[in-house]
């Protein structure tokens, strides 16, 4: 079948998202005010014509599978294929021992499931990544190239935790695969890799019977001179939450309105889980600029250059600035934030202060009370 | 596959006192409070209340409804052995009719209600909006025995003449029922939401539809009838927000309470919660410069200018400069920059040119002259132009009367 399957990795392995990363998967981190990260690796695959997406889960997912749940939310709730869950149970520890060690080996676990993939072409992703990528172009140009691998990049060597950069040549061929660079260099992997699904299952059983688990150094970098891997470049916005301080300085970027019309182009929507939540009300003495409001927000106090999600109430008087506040946050009456994160269900009580800073926001745990 | 109780949605009516807003689409699916549609409370009350099996009856331009409700599935209608069902007059080996009147609707639909073989059939209508348990009137329906039970509210009496009202013993048994009295004798008025026996009243909707005299109506005929019969009719006492939204004041005053949770309508209340189905948009954007106050608004929205007492729907932008107040907007709508929108309802994705002047306030117009002014969905006013108060304007922007 022509067309393109998806490939999801979502698990552990960045430890710079603080209390935010302790009870959920990077992928299900929120993001701008109502999305989950995965919405958008989701949406970019359902956008170019996927209808079966596999996501492969490592610890901490009940946050994601209750989120993903029959993949409804993106039309992929289908009677053959659509999206498919690919627990860790066949990774080759001992339960809870470690980690994959690289997505070679969670490839590896679930080789029935790539052997029934009905698609002539795999797109691998992580769902850590927030983009509005054109994947249906990028397949076209994947196989107009003759390439092997095409690995999309951006244009940039913008620092992120645990990152791959890639030397190109002229003709945009990968010449060099670097990563635990002190000084990042070269094009910033957004680690979206196209390739046949013939080539992925001949990868995938080369890597298990050497013992080896990592696409990083073990396809890329080993094989960059046998494999024609071409860099695709992508010149808009692009972000891996993998940090606290990435994370915060993403958000932020999306009250500028040209990275919104970018990332939320209505030519390939970003499609999240339906929340019930009503209508978002400013009362008469409320006032609220320069900020992301999702449904179902009260607010009473002040609000200024904050992304608010769902269900979040400002009380009478309350001040909030600079702020990324969860679903469901209650800022009491007078209480005052400013640079901070609030995680789901956070209450700060009234006449509370706490204020971070642009380069180091405050993280308030899930259901805190401040 | 049998049901206690079956719910029948009446949803064919055209809706004529909502003019231009009833243009293309029934009543029922006209947008409401910044996130809805007229029917899903009906919709949600059903399935806050358990009724898994709904049959919606549509009659007038059903195309916007029928799209709306598709599967059932956002109010979770969408089971295996029951769920929504979209009920439009049909043809059979005698022919077929429109629906020609309430009571003739379910007539026409006993094949389906027989089909789940119900103790009890809930009636409801599709243009009111409240937040309502069934099941505790079912409760009560069935231990009273009655053969139907009446769902009623007091009203003012200074506004008892425009209702159906019920007249009742101590026992709340309805003794009498007057439509519109123009000395009313009790001030419960009926809410138009019934709960039959099922098999009481098919033996009445067959009689009815025997009657060549009868207007097939329930509010008209069958209660009546039933009345006049002996058979036991009970009054259900409702209390709490309730409003019918048919006429564009109605519907106009029922936005508004929605800004206000002292008027009773309070759609935060997590309780009982009002499902929709929604569109996939990211979070509204309020400017640098926005003066939002006492405003409702929904995602995808970009609002840069000042908005105050107003609900707005989904994918709505205000311009800097633009002013909106004391307006509903419905999905899409756009108002460019410098255009001023006051006491308006604006129909779905009604676009409002650069300093337009829609509407105004009634204390700048001469009272005779105010009323609401409301563009029909898809208007497109050219920049510059103005809207007087109390007027009304189609899809191509032309001046309709109201009648």
């Amino acid at each position: 079948m022509n067309g393109l399957h998806g490939i999801i990795f979502s698990y552990e392995k960045h430890n710079d998202l603080w209390e935010l990363g302790a009870v959920r998967s990077p992928s299900s981190m929120p993001f701008g005010g109502r999305y989950r990260a995965i919405d958008f690796a989701l949406s970019n695959l359902v956008n170019a014509g996927a209808r079966d997406v596999g996501v492969v889960l490592h610890g901490q997912y009940q946050s994601l599978l209750d989120h993903l749940g029959t993949g409804k939310s993106w039309d992929l709730s289908r009677k053959y294929g659509g999206l498919k869950i690919l627990p860790p149970f066949a990774y080759h520890q001992a339960w809870g021992e470690a980690a994959f060690r690289g997505k070679m080996e969670a490839l590896a676990g679930v080789r029935s499931y790539l052997s029934g993939i009905r698609q002539d072409y795999v797109a691998l992703m992580d769902g850590d990544l927030v983009v509005n990528l054109p994947l249906a172009d990028i397949l076209d140009s994947h196989i107009k190239s003759g390439a092997d691998i095409t690995a999309v990049c951006g244009d940039d060597s913008f620092r992120v935790e645990d990152g791959t950069y890639f030397q190109l040549s002229p003709e945009g061929r990968v010449t060099d695969v670097l990563y635990h660079l002190n000084t990042p260099r070269g094009n910033r992997s957004l680690e979206v890799y196209l390739l046949s699904r013939e080539l992925l299952l001949s990868l995938v059983d080369e890597c298990v019977s050497h013992d080896l688990y990592s696409w990083r150094s073990d396809v890329l970098q080993a094989k960059k001179e046998t494999l024609n891997i071409q860099g695709w470049i992508w010149k808009g916005f692009a972000a891996q939450i993998r940090s606290v301080r990435e994370y915060y300085d993403r958000s932020m970027q999306l009250l500028n309105p040209d990275i919104r019309r970018e990332l939320f182009c209505a030519q390939r929507p970003i499609r999240a889980k339906s929340a019930d939540k009503s209508s978002a009300y400013i009362a008469p003495d409320g006032r609220c600029v320069n900020s992301l409001v999702a449904d179902g927000c009260g607010i009473f106090g002040t609000v200024e250059n904050s992304i608010l999600f769902p269900g979040v109430k400002v009380e009478h008087g309350a001040i909030v600035r600079n702020c990324v506040l969860f679903k469901d946050t209650l800022v009491r009456e007078g209480a005052e934030l400013a640079y901070t994160i609030a995680d789901k269900r956070v209450e700060i009580l009234p006449l509370r202060t706490l204020v971070g800073h642009a380069s180091y926001p405050l993280v308030i745990a899930k259901g805190s009370r401040v | 596959m049998k049901k206690e109780c079956v719910a029948m949605l009446l949803a064919g009516g055209q809706g004529s006192r909502l003019y231009v807003l009833t243009g293309d689409m029934a009543k029922p699916a006209v947008p409401f409070g910044g996130k809805y549609r007229i029917i899903d409370f009906p919709l949600s009350n059903c399935s806050n209340s358990g009724i898994d099996t709904v049959g919606v009856l549509t009659q007038y331009r059903p195309l916007e409804l029928n799209s709306y409700i598709g599967s059932g599935q956002p109010w979770d209608l969408d089971v295996s052995s029951g769920g929504v069902h979209i009920l439009p007059p049909y043809m059979d080996s005698q022919g077929g009719t429109w629906y020609k009147g309430t009571a003739n609707a379910i007539y026409q639909n006993i094949g389906f209600v027989d089909f789940y073989d119900p103790e009890y059939v809930v009636i409801l209508s599709g243009d009111h909006i409240y937040k309502m348990d069934y099941s505790r009137m079912v409760e009560r329906h069935r231990e009273s025995g009655a053969a139907c039970t009446i769902s009623v509210m007091e009203v003012p009496w200074a506004d008892a003449p425009r209702f159906g009202i019920m007249n009742v013993d101590g026992e709340d048994r309805i003794t009498e029922f007057a439509e519109k009295p123009k000395q009313p004798k009790s001030n419960l008025a009926s809410m138009g939401i019934y709960v039959f026996t099922w098999k009481t009243l098919r033996r009445y909707l067959v009689e009815d539809e025997a009657d060549p005299a009868s207007s097939n109506d329930f509010g008209k005929n069958v209660i009546p009838r039933m009345l006049a019969a002996g058979e036991y009719m009970g009054a259900y006492r409702f209390e709490g927000y309730w409003k019918d939204v048919g006429t564009l004041e109605s519907l106009w005053d029922a936005n508004m309470d929605m800004l206000s949770p002292e008027s009773g309508l309070d759609l935060l209340d997590e309780s009982w919660p009002v499902y929709a189905r929604t569109f996939s948009a990211p979070a509204a954007f309020l400017g640098k410069n926005a003066a939002i106050t006492h405003s409702a608004f929904n995602r995808g929205s970009d609002l840069e200018g000042k908005v105050e007492n107003s609900v707005l729907s989904q994918g709505v932008n205000v311009a800097p400069d633009a002013v909106v107040s004391y307006s509903v907007l419905m999905p899409g709508v756009q108002v460019e920059s410098g255009a001023v929108v006051q006491y308006a309802i604006l129909g779905e994705g009604c676009r409002v040119g650069e300093g337009c002047r829609v509407g105004a306030a009634p204390e700048e117009t001469a009272p005779e002259n105010w009323g609401l002014t409301v563009l029909a969905p898809g208007c497109a006013l050219e920049a510059e132009r103005t809207v007087p108060p109390n007027t009304m304007l189609d899809r191509t922007g032309r001046e309709v009367e109201k009648k």
